[in-house]
């Protein structure tokens, strides 16, 4: 399953399809929020293109790395520390391109997928910003 | 002929979320999103470097695909169009 909510992530769920008979090995990653001196943090998606950017990562990853199984769910909306923000969770027959696999999702995800973080303190807030990447509109 | 408009994140905050551009039949995506950053005050300088090129950060997309700034100048838009603004990506 691919997917873009507001509700909590289920994990064990996304374990269990991933857990397929030709998999050897399930990698979860699991995005929370950090205790950078915030209160809260605010998500927001360009929801179409973004759910069509984590599809062609899953698709492209699971060619790339035999990945038996991708599931991806990233929230948006407000969140508190320690929540989820975004899980990823992979199978494979084998560990090392679950590993790959799970990492190349997870850096995909940050450079191409339309989602803004704002990160909301005591005297107001402040917009992450964009890491270095193919999105940041400097590179093609 | 209507073309929509749409900010995210930071440029959200500057300008909603939408605004319906009623285009004049030729105009590129860029004019399109000069005249909407021009709807708000001091929209122009949130968007546009003062020489009038789109600051180098800023992404635009149309129709759900990326679009470079030397493309937004010569591609016209159509009715119906979808052009999105906004700030680089940082999710996950």
């Amino acid at each position: 399953m691919i997917g873009i909510q507001r509700e909590d992530i289920d994990l064990g769920r996304m374990i269990e399809r991933a857990r397929v008979p030709e998999a050897g090995a399930i990698v979860v990653f699991d995005g929370i929020v950090r205790d950078d001196d915030i209160q809260e943090m605010e998500l927001e998606a360009y929801r179409e293109v973004a759910l069509e950017e984590l599809e062609r990562i899953a698709e492209e990853a699971r060619r790339r790395f035999s990945l038996a199984a991708v599931e991806i769910v990233h929230r948006i909306g407000r969140l508190k520390v320690g929540d989820n923000i975004l899980a990823i969770v992979v199978s494979a027959a084998h560990r090392s391109e679950a590993y790959e696999g799970s990492r190349f999702i997870i850096e995909g995800i940050k450079a191409h997928v339309p989602i803004w973080k704002k990160e909301l303190r005591r005297d107001g807030g402040r917009w992450v910003e964009g890491e270095a990447n193919t999105m940041n509109g400097i590179e093609s | 002929m209507k073309v929509r408009v749409r900010f995210f994140a930071r440029f959200r905050e500057a300008f909603g979320p939408e605004l319906e551009v009623d285009a004049i039949k030729g105009e590129t995506l860029l004019e399109i999103v000069r005249r909407a950053a021009s709807s708000k005050r001091d929209g122009y300088s949130t968007l546009f470097e003062e020489d009038g090129r789109l600051k180098r950060f800023v992404i635009v997309m149309h129709n759900g695909s990326r679009v470079e700034h030397a493309d937004a100048e010569q591609i016209s838009v159509a009715e119906g169009d979808e052009i999105a603004v906004f700030p680089p990506v940082a999710g996950g």
